[in-house]
């Protein structure tokens, strides 16, 4: 047998030292980010809101609205995008859209977020899904219980059959939440006739199913999911669709669901934008400061990008390709433009670095990332250095440099 | 997903083996007509389905340019000059016409949205259909149809099904399915015969114990590395050929097997998780599923051909489920 003519060539993110991070391994970073991102969000929710009834209300009920928002066109529409949806993933005509396809449609964003489980049960009447694990398990009850909102809405606009009506035809429970500590999340939905069920309201969806649930036992359940398993997700009806395509599509829609969304009800509990944005900038220089206090974070940080001990650790350079390998892990394309011992200079176009789904920008992410990246900076690096973000033109500039802020955070 | 704890769908089960039942099952319907109808199907299918008499139907699969399988169906000629295609999803079919049609004057359309259908499986389905329908059943052929009536609205019935058992498919305007649903549920109510809710018992359950495949199960194999090579004709031209001739020379490299999992369930198991032989991967797995008449958590893989003889053991998935590789067929 002849000498392999090269090594075989793996898709990854190279950090600013040459290090190859893989495609799998940046996939479940890129994931984390968003859910840390919206962990930190909901903290904000919690400070402007001290009411967990009023503000889980507030952003399960906008949740289901946006989610809904298929159905906000005209009557073709709504079918259009059915039909759309069953081309795409090759669903055929004998699934009764008012009964299953909300499994469905939820099955293959829970697995491209890696949130792997399994459809437990799935009939005219009754559809149970489980999941063992949760990237988002960080962000608290709240997002727990809007994420039912969610799913009513995928019941919702898959009955579908009279224009803007939502009409609400199953019960759905989440009746365990990893974010709360349970093991699993298992969400099930039961028709209401079927069962005479009761119409929920949006704190009534975290009660137990009507049917016995099926518990997977320990040593059967999974890591992580099928496109981290096998490199792709393979739907109920064999629609394959690569670990590529979800990472492309969750590193849009993650911020989507998880921090656009609840947003909209965020900001309005809010006095003014001007007090909104003074808490989010605090809970988010607290983040970044806390996720370098320990010396192993430091050391695990170097390890993981690769930086040589020839770049101590008071240089801005470590703090540069760490953002730098969180842009590349979140897809978010950039240039550098400066990368020395005299500071970091990254170039990213603003529309893309806001608008990581092109219609839902979310300003916030410069806000939030400018206030998480400084606090970051001063115990990664040193107070010495800070994170800023500037316009310059059509782009953003983001600069590790040295700054002296007499009223810095 | 099933377990074998669950009574509802072992129920359903038992039913179709050793009764009837019913549901609805609309797999799509492609309608093909024109001069060159036959011919072009003749070109695009690896059947011989030139010369198939009116009112009979053919199985066939349908190859890629690399001798793959795309489709499996059943090809019926309804009325001269007219085809039936049943396939799992229409949509793919037409694409797939519309870039190899060439100069055959065909036309062809996705009439699913026309015709609802429905399955009346089982040993005592015969006894149902007689009385549902206003002509008698007993004498039809596999994939022999029969215009006739049923609760006063005309009907084509189709002796065939996916549940390996006796069985019929009851063809109606979509404007006549309530109706038609009414009638069987009245004449399967006289033979005990319920109606099916859970989709995985018809589509996967039954078909699988008596080694039938969806078309996603056979993606990318040959024919005759998915045992259907007696479908295939080599002795006429087809879309597909050479490379399946060239495949066919090369000998089979994939084999698509049966499994069946060791464990108590398979929740763990998704489509294509990775076979493993002594801890290296040798294939990959299809769908599992429950199979109440032989109560086995079974499914179907592709496998290496020669690294895997029918017995070998090994493991699936992420958790390493246990499981031996057999013949694709359990009853």
């Amino acid at each position: 047998m002849a000498l392999l003519q090269h090594v075989d060539t793996h898709r990854g993110v190279q950090t600013a030292f040459g290090k190859i991070i893989p495609e799998k391994e940046a996939y479940s970073y890129c994931l984390r980010t968003i859910a840390a991102f919206s962990a930190n969000i909901f903290q904000v929710m919690r400070i402007l809101n001290d009411d967990w009834e009023d503000r889980t209300t507030q952003i399960t009920e906008i949740a289901n609205m946006m989610n809904c928002a298929a159905c906000a066109g005209g009557e073709d529409q709504l079918f259009q995008y059915l039909d759309a949806f069953y081309d795409e993933w090759n669903i055929p005509e004998l699934v009764k859209r008012a009964a299953w396809i909300g499994a469905i449609w939820g099955d293959y964003g829970d697995e491209a977020e890696d949130m792997a489980g399994r459809v437990i049960q799935f009939t005219e009447d009754r559809v149970e899904k489980e999941l063992d694990t949760c990237p988002w398990d960080i962000v608290g009850s709240e997002m727990c219980n809007m994420t039912t909102g969610m799913f009513t809405a995928n019941f919702d606009i898959a009955a579908g059959g009279e224009h803007g009506e939502i009409t609400n035809d199953v019960q759905l429970n989440m009746c365990e939440a990893r974010g709360c500590g349970n093991p699993h999340c298992r969400v099930v939905a039961e028709r209401r006739d079927t069962f005479g069920l009761e119409k929920q309201g949006w704190l009534d969806h975290r009660g137990a199913a009507h049917n016995p649930v099926h518990d997977t036992p320990p040593e059967r359940r999974v890591q992580h999911g099928q496109g981290l398993r096998n490199g792709q997700y393979t739907n109920a009806f064999g629609e394959e669709n690569s670990l590529e395509w979800q990472y492309n599509w969750v590193a849009q829609m993650g911020w989507v669901w998880s921090i656009s969304f609840p947003l909209i009800a965020i900001r309005d509990m809010a006095e003014d934008d001007d007090e909104f944005e003074r808490i989010l900038k605090i809970v988010f220089a607290t983040a970044g400061k806390n996720s370098f206090i320990d010396p192993f974070a430091r050391e695990g940080l170097r390890n993981w990008l690769d930086i040589p001990r020839s770049i101590g650790d008071n240089d801005p350079r470590v703090m540069g390709a760490y953002i730098g390998a969180m842009l590349g892990c979140q897809l978010v394309p950039f240039e550098w433009e400066a990368f020395d011992g005299e500071g970091v200079e990254i170039r990213v176009d603003q529309e893309t670095f806001t608008g990581r789904f092109e219609m839902a920008p979310l300003d916030e992410i410069t806000l939030g990332y400018e206030a998480q990246w400084n606090g970051a900076c001063h115990t990664l690096v040193s107070p010495e250095w800070s994170v800023w973000i500037e316009e310059d033109d059509d782009d953003f500039v983001i600069t590790v440099g040295r700054k002296i802020d007499d009223r810095a955070l | 997903m099933l377990f074998k704890e669950d009574e509802v769908a072992r129920a359903e089960a038992k039913a179709v083996r050793e009764n009837a039942a019913w549901y609805r099952w609309t797999h799509d319907l492609v309608e093909v007509t024109g001069p060159d109808a036959e011919r072009f199907l003749d070109w695009m299918l690896v059947n011989t389905i030139a010369g198939t008499a009116v009112g009979r139907g053919k199985y066939t699969t349908m190859l890629d340019e690399d001798g793959g399988i795309i489709d499996d169906l059943v090809v019926f000629h309804k009325d001269a000059g007219t085809w039936w295609l049943s396939t799992l999803y229409g949509p793919h079919m037409v694409r797939w016409f519309d870039a190899h049609k060439g100069d055959y004057d065909v036309a062809y359309c996705d009439i699913t949205q026309s015709w609802d259908m429905y399955a009346v499986q089982g040993p005592n389905s015969a006894q149902v259909m007689n009385d549902l329908v206003a002509n008698p059943v007993d004498e039809l052929k596999r994939f022999q149809l029969l215009e006739t009536q049923a609760a006063g609205v005309p009907v084509v019935v189709d002796r065939g099904g996916f549940t390996g058992e006796l069985g019929y498919e009851v063809y109606c305007a979509r404007e006549d399915s309530p109706a038609i649903a009414a009638a069987i549920d009245e004449a399967a109510g006289k033979h005990g015969a319920p109606r099916l809710k859970t989709l995985e018992v018809y589509v996967r359950s039954l078909p699988m114990e008596k080694g039938m495949a969806l078309r996603q199960d056979y993606k990318g194999l040959t024919p005759f590395e998915a045992n259907l090579g007696w479908s295939v004709h080599m002795d006429k031209e087809f879309f597909g050929k050479e490379a399946l001739a060239a495949a066919q020379e090369a000998g089979a490299k994939r084999a698509f097997v049966g499994v069946e999992i060791e464990r108590e369930s398979y929740e763990d198991i998704a489509q294509n998780e990775i076979v493993r032989k002594r801890g290296i991967p040798v294939g990959i797995c299809r769908q599992m599923i429950y199979g109440y008449t032989v109560d086995k958590n079974i499914g179907f893989a592709i496998v290496d051909a020669k690294k895997c003889p029918l017995g070998t053991r090994v493991t699936i998935g992420p958790n390493d489920s246990p499981a031996t590789l057999v013949e694709a067929k359990w009853c």
